[in-house]
């Protein structure tokens, strides 16, 4: 009872803590974010050879690519080292958005779902509800969590793509990396839906003048290697043996992304540090701050005999409740924030990702900073004579 | 119980002057007894009784507690002499605003170590021998001035000292209460301890064992 007195008492300086902590975990959030969206896309560029059609047609995607006919797709298959390779067809959802691969673009994914996925790194994508595709599905769709959330869709929805309607059978499990916001369909659904967006495609398969089946109609392919081949020596081969193919080693575009994306990291790690040194300085301030006010009951309890060690002790547990009040609270606050946001804000964006070691380091900082607020503070008071520390304190 | 011999003590001035306070002040009282020191505002009592109890250092001179000279002790010895020897009463009360009445009382037994259930008992009876018993779960704003400084009493005698100072006490009280905390430190006197009061109004000097003026940085016998 007692201790929620004094607890009580230092309601101010919990609040002040709480707010200086929110601000840390919240840029924090949106710092660790954008670490696990370019993180997760490293992994999957560093997972598989992406090969495209040479060109920039309608395909999208991590290669931009034209067409890569099925002919192509073989050739792939014959060069050493390869071990699989998966046709895939990725188009925007809205094909008036860019095309650049952004963090917010919707994409449609089609794949051969008769050959294994090769990327190394995500043999199967997590589904949270219901299920993936299987071959032979039509008309079926899975979803990614954030495309799911933006438009309310479950198990069971139906949504329409090009005029056709299809059914989700299953939302993906929250990854915090692009396929957040895909579609994923069987290939024979996404070519349909390539050639509906596509009038130039129509017009060359209507006119003949290109000898193509359904089977070429293809954007790109992920490609895997065999175990011991090492995986850009692998995509060079292919780009010596087989013509009329973009082929990006794993390396580069891992190097690409990241680079498109330092400036965006730098930005955050920046503010990060600017909210940790400001918040730091603020809980600091703050804590130290609610020690000196006491100065004249330091006094008044060093006149009652208390020794150095007494009240140090009591001030070094009073600061660890304070501090630890004010770091929950601060930690639930900057989570609330970040729910709100995503939730009404970010059209269903996930903006924040609050991870075991962001909060784990803004609780052990918040507390370990405003401990040595306190005990800096109270060395300050008990070197003071106890008749001084009343005079100040009155 | 008490004696000091040949205390100094100097403030230094905003111009860095030095302002000599005590200039070799000896007191001796017993146990028993009640010595009153008087004087003008700034003649430097305070800093007399917070020399005598070790709430500050003097520049010069000893303070002796029974056969301890109790001013040559390192800090936190000085702390344990302090918790163990001396009750003091304030004038402004010095109680703890977050602690209750009987809180505050028992905060003097804290840093002493004292059993906590007697210790309890006795912080009670103290608080209903002086009459604020009804008020030991009020907080020290919701009492009045006389009532905070009883509680400051019974705070300064609940470990029984064998020295209480006592610095102005009586100095934001009307009469009536003021008559009534001079009359608990005679019956903490005729119980065997030492008391030391400075106080620039006469009614403190009744009872006294002896009265001192402090003039000019020494003890002078009016």
């Amino acid at each position: 009872m007692r201790s929620l007195r004094i607890l009580r008492g230092y309601l101010f300086t919990v609040l002040g803590i709480a707010i200086g902590v929110a601000g840390l975990v919240a840029l924090g959030a949106m710092s660790e974010r954008i670490v696990r969206f370019i993180e997760g896309g490293d992994r999957f560029v560093l997972g598989q050879i992406s090969v495209a059609g040479r060109g920039m047609g309608m395909g999208t995607g991590f290669t931009a690519g034209g067409i890569l006919p099925a002919a192509t797709i073989r050739a792939i298959s014959d060069v050493p080292g390869v071990q699989g390779v998966q046709a895939q067809i990725m188009l925007p959802l809205d094909p008036s958005t860019s095309q650049f691969m952004t963090v917010t673009q919707e994409l449609v994914l089609g794949t051969d779902l008769s050959v294994p996925t090769p990327n190394r790194h995500y043999r199967t994508l997590p589904v949270r509800r219901g299920r993936f595709l299987q071959q032979g599905d039509r008309k079926v769709a899975v979803v990614g969590a954030s495309f799911a959330a933006s438009r309310g869709l479950s198990v069971g929805s139906h949504i329409t793509l090009e005029d056709e309607d299809y059914e989700v059978v299953g939302v993906l499990d929250r990854m915090l990396t692009a396929p957040d916001r895909f579609v994923i369909v069987s290939i024979d659904d996404a070519r349909a839906q390539w050639v509906a967006k596509d009038r130039l495609l129509r017009t060359v398969l209507a006119s003949g003048a290109m000898a193509l089946t359904a089977s070429d109609l293809n954007t790109g392919a992920a490609v895997g290697w065999r175990d011991g081949y090492d995986p850009d020596s692998v995509a060079l081969r292919i780009k010596e043996r087989v013509p009329g193919v973009n082929v990006q080693l794993p390396s580069e575009l891992s190097r690409l992304m990241r680079s498109s994306t330092a400036f965006f990291s730098a930005l955050l790690v920046g503010i990060g540090a600017l909210a940790f040194v400001i918040g730091g300085l603020s809980l600091a301030n703050t804590m130290a701050a609610a020690v000196f006010e006491r100065i004249r009951d330091f006094g008044v309890k060093r006149a009652l005999g208390a020794t150095d060690w007494q009240l140090g002790r009591e001030v070094v547990a009073e600061s660890l409740a304070v501090t630890m009040l004010g770091g929950l609270g601060g930690i639930a606050l900057a989570r609330s924030l970040g729910w709100f946001i995503d939730r009404y804000l970010a059209q269903a964006q996930q903006l924040f990702y609050f991870s075991p070691r962001l909060l784990g380091g803004a609780f052990a900082f918040s507390v370990l900073l405003g401990a040595a607020a306190a005990i800096y503070a109270t060395t300050r008071i008990v070197s003071l004579s106890p008749a001084e520390a009343i005079r100040r304190g009155a | 119980m008490l004696r000091a011999v040949g205390l100094v003590k100097s403030y230094r001035a905003p111009a860095g002057t030095p302002i000599r306070v005590l200039a070799g002040v000896d007191l001796t009282v017993k146990g028993g007894e009640i010595a009153v020191v008087t004087g003008p505002s700034g003649s430097g009592k305070s800093t007399l009784l917070n020399v005598l109890g070790l709430l500050e250092d003097g520049d010069g001179g000893e303070v002796w507690f029974e056969d301890t000279r109790v001013s040559g002790l390192g800090r936190a010895a000085k702390s344990q002499a302090r918790g163990r020897y001396v009750g003091f009463l304030f004038q402004s009360f010095l109680l703890l605003p977050s602690l209750t009445a009987l809180e505050n009382v028992l905060l003097a037994a804290r840093y002493v170590r004292r059993p906590g259930g007697a210790t309890r008992r006795r912080a009670i009876e103290l608080l209903q021998e002086v009459g604020v018993g009804d008020r030991m779960d009020h907080f020290p704003p919701q009492l009045s001035g006389g009532e905070q400084q009883r509680v400051a009493f019974c705070r300064a005698v609940l470990n029984d000292p064998p020295l209480l100072l006592a610095d102005e006490p009586t100095g934001n009280l009307d009469d009536a209460n003021g008559a009534a905390i001079l009359d608990a430190l005679r019956g903490r006197a005729r119980a065997g301890a030492a008391v030391v009061v400075v106080s620039h109004r006469p009614e403190a000097a009744v009872g006294a064992s002896a009265l001192y003026r402090l003039r000019g940085g020494v003890l002078e016998s009016p």
